[in-house]
């Protein structure tokens, strides 16, 4: 048994938890209690380093015990590398790893094998797709702890991490902030950035003078809309900034459907971004007298004759 | 050819990477004499495809002499949905000395490193061949798609070898495609009959920013005049035609330019193309040229895939220099590069319907200037 006094809180040289949830640790400790001890080790100093077990030992801090059941690990012909390993193989097969802990871990490898080593050995056993992938997440303990926690906790692509690594220290917690706001999915997350770094290239603008424009503000004080929709507007608005004739284009041909009041069950299409110079005529039917009525009717709007491309209106 | 030790004297190469089976071709023995005091090393484990997003400076101080094993000639891949010129790719190396922030070889290539295909002079028998089994066809054979045609030629001497092929070839013709002014070896050369030299223009402003290495607008067609009054008929390609603030001031100023130098009468063509990408192109110039703006333009994603501007945008700009081109002469076989019918019909009031109209289009420009 190790009095707790002993066991540090702050992660030691072996730690790979980061963010994470003791609550169903707790649970399971107040049912059927400790099941696996942890690993221990004392070092030079004779303090103790946590091996294996960091969330056990966190979780039976907070249900305040005073004494923990561990192994200590004695061997001396264990190398660090060695107890690094343990603690990665004993996480491994009981569950997976978050992007930041992806990183620690990239981080603690680096001490004992080259960037070519991990490629080879360690890109599957973390679920790394690709060297340029594992080159990010080593990248991420550049940021600081309130976008550590968020890249740890929600649903974030890599080229969202990526892309956030890409802005200015000073502007990542506000993107981040952002994303989180509007819940956006990972491919509204990729159009933000996207988006954003054409603008800000292009307008040389930065995120905090782009985000305090007027419409971004009225997006966020106004109440008709709930999440999804502030976050669809929010994309909108990057679009007609980016892409300012585009955009034009597409609400001038909507206004020149709407003011042909064609029938309900006619649509007329374009392409996508109007490459093809064809539009599409869309009628819905169940029986041919429906597709007449339908066809007389739209002989007779007056309109159809001057529909012509957007941009030439 | 004061540009030319800018980005191609002795000193950019620094390196010679001799590739299986390359050292006994002649071409390498002429190179490795030319460039005498350069490193030199022998590929050891085969051709090493590189990581290109660790290796963003692509290598472009090394030549490596490859014996090709692919084809020489081949045609230009075209577009769905867009029309092709039906251009034949002569495949004499990869990669270019020069660094322009738009180069799509950017993105093509998975190797590093100037490539020179050392084996050429042996294809070009069966080049040869294929060319003379269809004397009903003309071919239009270009060097200049996947690197310089003579930015390397003072150490090459394409232009040494390829007109004396072309000499005896009656229905093709071969282009260099250049953004240099290195065209002495080309003066030397004593054949001119279906030899075309052309030159990439844009306005000088984007010159200056966005072509590193090339010489100025101004220069090329100095050496484009010499080439005129050498005997030689030229080209020029407007591509890509970049869409920024002053692109209108920009482009007029270079048909000045044109002007001022060229006879129009010698022209045989100019074509037309706007900036155009694949999505993958992008996040490699981000990186390579931080500071460029040639993504500022409105790009959508067109049916074959590519970045392209948005069409009206396209439609603006090829109108622009179809008028004021034509303003400067009505004869110069303008045509569009990779555009669809629309685009051709809305911009230069007439199409050629198709790839095979437009093959036939440029045929007959091959015919006429060379009749004359």
């Amino acid at each position: 048994m190790i009095n707790v006094s002993e066991l540090d809180e702050r992660p030691g040289p072996f730690c790979m938890s980061y963010c994470f949830d003791a609550k169903n640790l707790i649970n399971s400790f107040n049912t059927v209690g400790l099941i696996n001890r942890p690993l221990i080790r004392r070092n030079g100093t004779g303090s103790i380093d946590i091996v294996t077990g960091y969330r056990r030992i966190l979780a039976l801090k907070l249900l305040n015990r005073k004494s923990i059941p561990c192994i200590e690990l004695t061997d001396p012909d264990l190398s660090d590398r060695d107890l690094l390993l343990l603690n990665l193989h004993d996480n491994l097969y009981t569950r997976s790893f978050n992007n930041v802990e992806k990183g620690m871990i990239l981080n603690r490898l680096l001490i004992y094998h080259t960037m070519e080593d991990i490629y080879s050995s360690f890109m599957g056993l973390l679920d790394i797709s690709s060297r340029r992938e594992a080159d990010l997440l080593i990248r991420i303990q550049e940021l600081d702890k309130y976008s550590k926690d968020i890249i740890a906790s929600e649903p974030l692509s890599v080229k969202t991490i990526e892309s956030i690594l890409a802005l200015e220290a000073c502007s990542r917690s506000l993107a981040l902030e952002w994303i989180l706001k509007l819940k956006l999915n990972i491919n509204q997350q990729m159009l933000f950035f996207d988006y954003f770094n054409d603008i800000s290239i292009r307008d040389k603008k930065g995120l905090h003078e782009l985000l305090h424009e007027e419409d971004f503000k009225d997006l966020i004080n106004e109440d008709g809309r709930n999440t999804p929709q502030r976050a669809k507007r929010f994309i909108e608005i990057l679009k007609t900034k980016r892409l300012p004739g585009l955009t034009r284009s597409e609400k001038a041909f909507a206004k020149q459907i709407y003011e042909l009041c064609l029938p309900e069950n006619v649509k007329i299409k374009h392409s996508p971004f109007f490459e093809n110079s064809d539009y599409l005529l869309e009628i819905s039917f169940k029986e041919g007298k429906k597709l007449k009525e339908t066809l007389n009717a739209l002989g007779g709007i007056q309109g159809l004759a001057d529909f012509k491309d957007p941009w030439k209106v | 050819m004061e540009g030319l030790k800018g980005f191609m004297g002795d000193r950019l190469v620094k390196k010679i990477i001799i590739g299986e089976g390359a050292r006994h071709y002649e071409l390498s023995r002429d190179i490795l004499k030319k460039l005498p005091d350069v490193q030199l090393s022998e590929e050891v484990h085969g051709d090493i495809s590189y990581n290109r997003h660790k290796n963003m400076d692509l290598d472009k101080e090394t030549l490596r002499l490859i014996s090709f094993k692919g084809e020489f000639l081949k045609p230009c891949p075209g577009t769905k949905g867009y029309i092709c010129c039906g251009y034949q790719i002569l495949n004499i190396g990869t990669n270019c000395p020069m660094d322009c922030s738009y180069c799509i070889l950017q993105a093509y290539f998975n190797k590093p490193s100037l490539r020179i295909f050392v084996n050429l002079e042996k294809e070009l028998e069966s080049i040869g061949e294929i060319i003379d089994s269809n004397p009903e066809r003309i071919f239009r054979i270009g060097t200049g798609e996947f690197t310089d045609s003579l930015a390397l030629d003072h150490i090459t001497g394409w232009s040494r070898l390829l007109p004396a092929f072309l000499n005896k070839k009656r229905n093709a013709v071969l282009e260099f495609k250049t953004k240099t002014d290195n065209i002495d070896g080309l003066l030397s050369s004593q054949y001119r009959a279906r030899i075309i030299v052309s030159w990439s223009l844009n306005s000088s402003d984007i010159s200056a920013g966005e072509e590193h290495g090339a010489v100025s607008i101004k220069k090329r067609l100095i050496a484009a005049k010499r080439c005129q009054e050498e005997g030689f008929i030229v080209g020029f390609h407007f591509d890509p035609l970049i869409n920024y603030r002053e692109w209108a001031d920009g482009y007029l100023k270079t048909i000045e330019l044109l002007d001022r130098y060229i006879d129009p009468r010698k022209v045989i063509w100019i074509s037309m193309g706007c900036l155009r990408y694949l999505p993958e192109l992008k996040p490699i110039i981000r990186k390579r040229h931080p500071y460029t703006h040639i993504l500022d333009g409105e790009f959508v994603n067109a049916s074959d895939g590519k970045m392209r501007y948005f069409k009206p945008i396209r439609l603006e700009m090829y109108s622009f220099m179809n008028q004021n081109l034509n303003k400067w002469h009505s004869d110069l076989g303008l045509y569009l590069c990779m555009e669809s019918n629309e685009v051709w019909l809305a911009s230069f009031g007439w199409s050629p319907q198709d790839s095979n109209g437009l093959s036939c289009y440029l045929d007959k420009r091959v015919t006429k200037i060379y009749k004359n």
